[in-house]
């Protein structure tokens, strides 16, 4: 354990890298589903929702995961869970003993030991929580699947974790429509702690809800954290809300990482066209700046048939003919980003302001 | 129901010492928000007690019953129902009800069987008589009936069978089989429908697909036929019990198909949902899956369609049994009752043969009264 700097309020600012000690690391991470047709269902192709995707998680720090719709976000968490069965790619998570271990090849049962680190929130509070359960049976159940807690000890515990989400514990009796968006998202972050995980894949934990509720969970998951020491991936399609949140920003378009870099370089000064048209689209606090959105042509192409040479060229308004013939790696850049374009040093793009 | 208690309400302790009220944190069971919304529909709750009254009579058939059924009485063949008097010939009320002797001759110009009511000869009704002896609900001896005729009188309300053999009693019997047999054969089927539902619905691919083409080729088997062959093979000399076992199984072959469809359908649409998911996420196993957080959505679907199909095997029981195709004695069923009617003369001059019918008919339209209403109460967790 490296010496972490004591983080006073919660992030408001993108604190520094919380830790060089790598937790995670993905790499090539690909996820492909089969598309069968025909009555024999025979596979005629595959949608590549994820299509390589490398990345290193740091302990105790918050990487973002952006990207439009569509773009494999949602599915590389899930992937990354094992909720898939990855294509390819290795998984290689460091367990609190320093030893490392690939997740992608493990089978169900092996996996469970690692469900008890690698947690999840989901997006959608109303449809993540069964209805016919009551909130100490949700909050609990993660206990009894693993066997740590049960009877008295198991309602202790899930007064605790209520009281740690802001939830009243006297209500642990009650169903879930009982509640409103922000208290059930507090329900499913509870029902995500109550195993004391040290990753969390938040799956666009805010998007569902409204925005004034928003703040609250987003301050609430950002306190539990730093209480907590957890590591965080936060999987959004709003830059302002990772903004919020994140130490790093990994942007991704078509089931790649096109950039990575720390969160306020990112925004000020991206490296990829995709990230500059990204970043101009958030609309900035003060109204009387005048925004200068870039408005990308077209669609996102479709993940089956992804475009030749770089995914983005057919709507990159950079692209010049090596973009259509040859695919840019991402690649580490002299001041320390990751980027995946050909012409990432050379381009000046413009940032928030 | 604290919970939806109105604040407007406080009580007499909060308002004099401003005192925050107590309140129940708990939530309703299950049970309690069926219960409410079933509540509401009054068809259901008339359906829910025609069933229970026919349950009751059929439980305690031997105490409902004033002579033994399976008492043959050769001098009493095909008595008409006996009318129960309160005001005698004289025009005399009595407080207790009575029954003539009934006396047979012949009708002077047809030679036909008459009865007659002796107008001299009454026969006062007892209530908690002793009689004949039998076994509470199989096992606590007993010779109580609800009422019964003294030694030498009669009381057949609804008439007697062709060896004198009271049909009140005999449906009330009936009843037992019937009933039991239709539970039966809709429990059969809903544990196979369900076990092969879940199955083909959560294992999915070629699983489904063989699964699929299995309960369509079933579905395709037309039922009628197929039970009239099954059940004129099972031999007469087995055991009951093997007989009516078998008889129910027979039943359930043909419509656990409907079920296994339902299950499977809604197995499929909840499936893919994000508390399913989470499940997985949490490291939950596959029977905790599918016991805890798939089977039961499907509950509600499966009690309709067991209350539309249990009516569907008592028709088809009666039917079967009224050919004499299916329930043998000593085992009897309401269908089986009627079976004497078969031919015309005797229906003709003994119309009251038909009466199990009328068992039937509230049997059926009380299970489909009672589907109604749960149909609408079975599922109060709709996601919003």
């Amino acid at each position: 354990m490296s010496n972490v700097p004591p983080v006073t309020a919660a992030m408001a600012a993108p604190a520094p890298p919380a830790s060089e000690e790598i937790i995670l690391e993905v790499s090539g991470l690909k996820q492909h589903f089969p598309i069968r047709q025909g009555l024999l269902q025979r596979v005629v192709g595959h949608v590549k929702a994820v299509d390589g995707v490398s990345f290193q998680l740091r302990a105790r720090e918050a990487l973002g995961l952006v990207g439009e719709s569509g773009c494999g976000k949602t599915t590389t968490g899930r992937s990354i869970l094992r909720l898939y069965e990855p294509t390819a790619g290795e998984i290689w998570y460091t367990r609190p003993d320093g030893e490392k271990e690939d997740l992608a090849p493990l089978s169900d049962r092996e996996m469970k030991a690692y469900r008890r680190d690698l947690r999840m929130i989901f997006q959608d509070p109303f449809s993540s929580l069964n209805p016919r359960l009551t909130v100490m049976d949700i909050i609990g159940e993660p206990l009894v699947i693993h066997g740590v807690a049960k009877g008295r000890d198991k309602v202790e515990r899930v007064a605790d974790l209520m009281q740690a989400v802001g939830l009243n514990p006297n209500y642990m009796g009650r169903y879930p429509h009982e509640f409103s968006g922000g208290q059930r998202q507090r329900i499913g972050l509870a029902r995500t702690l109550s195993l004391s995980p040290r990753i969390i894949i938040a799956d666009e934990p805010v998007s569902a809800l409204d925005v004034s509720v928003q703040a609250q969970v987003l301050n609430l998951l950002a306190e539990i954290k730093e209480e907590r020491s957890l590591t965080l991936i936060f999987i959004a399609h709003d830059l302002s809300v990772v903004e919020h949140v994140c130490d790093r920003i990994a942007v991704m378009y078509l089931g790649q990482i096109v950039e990575l870099d720390v969160t306020d370089r990112l925004l000020r000064q991206p490296a990829h066209p995709y990230t500059e048209a990204l970043v101009s689209a958030v609309p900035p606090a003060d109204p009387d700046i005048r925004m200068n959105r870039i408005i990308l042509e077209g669609d996102v192409p479709n993940p089956a048939s992804p475009p030749s040479g770089c995914v983005f060229h057919p709507r990159c308004r950079y692209a010049e003919d090596v973009c259509k013939t040859d695919k840019p790696d991402l690649t580490l850049m002299a001041d320390g980003r990751l980027c995946r374009c050909h012409f990432a040093a050379e381009l000046e793009l413009q940032g928030i302001v | 129901m604290t919970v939806s208690a109105p604040p407007a309400a406080p009580s007499p302790l909060a308002e004099a010492f401003g005192v925050p009220e107590e309140q129940d944190h708990s939530s309703e069971t299950y049970v309690q928000l069926v219960w409410r919304r079933f509540r509401r529909s009054r068809i259901s709750i008339l359906g829910g007690l025609m069933i229970l009254w026919l349950g009751v009579l059929a439980v305690f058939s031997d105490f409902f019953s004033p002579t033994d059924p399976t008492q043959i009485d050769m001098k009493a063949t095909f008595t008409p129902p006996q009318r129960v008097h309160f005001i005698d010939a004289a025009g005399n009320f009595s407080f207790r009800p009575f029954t003539y002797l009934q006396v047979y001759s012949f009708h002077p110009e047809t030679l036909e069987p008459v009865w007659i009511e002796d107008e001299t000869t009454k026969h006062y009704l007892q209530f908690f008589v002793k009689g004949y002896e039998y076994r509470l609900l199989g096992f606590i001896p007993w010779d109580r009936h609800l009422y019964g005729a003294p030694e030498g009188g009669s009381v057949y309300i609804l008439g007697t069978d062709k060896l004198g053999r009271d049909l009140f009693g005999r449906m009330c019997a009936a009843g037992r089989i019937s009933l039991a047999l239709s539970l039966f054969a809709a429990f059969i089927s809903i544990v196979v429908g369900s076990v092969l539902g879940v199955v083909s619905g959560y294992y999915g691919s070629w699983i489904d697909g063989l699964l699929q083409r299995f309960v369509e080729v079933v579905q395709s088997i037309p039922a009628l036929p197929l039970w009239m062959a099954l059940t004129s093979v099972v031999p007469i000399t087995w055991d009951p019990f093997l007989v009516f076992v078998i008889m129910a199984s027979i039943f359930a072959l043909t419509i656990w198909t409907v079920l296994a469809r339902e299950v499977r359908g809604k197995v499929l649409s909840f499936r893919e949902t994000d508390f399913i998911l989470a499940a997985k996420e949490m490291g939950a196993s596959d029977a905790r899956v599918i016991f805890r957080h798939l089977y039961p959505h499907t509950l509600s679907h499966v009690i309709v369609v067991l209350t539309l199909q249990i009516p569907q095997i008592i028709l088809a029981e009666a039917f079967l049994s009224f050919l004499g195709l299916g329930i043998q004695e000593p085992l009897i069923s309401w269908g089986y009752l009627m079976r004497d009617s078969n031919s015309l003369e005797t229906l003709g001059v003994n119309p009251w043969i038909l009466s199990p019918a009328a068992f039937i008919v509230i049997a059926v339209l009380g299970f489909n009264f009672l589907g109604d209403g749960l149909r609408d109460a079975a599922d109060p967790y709709a996601i919003a």
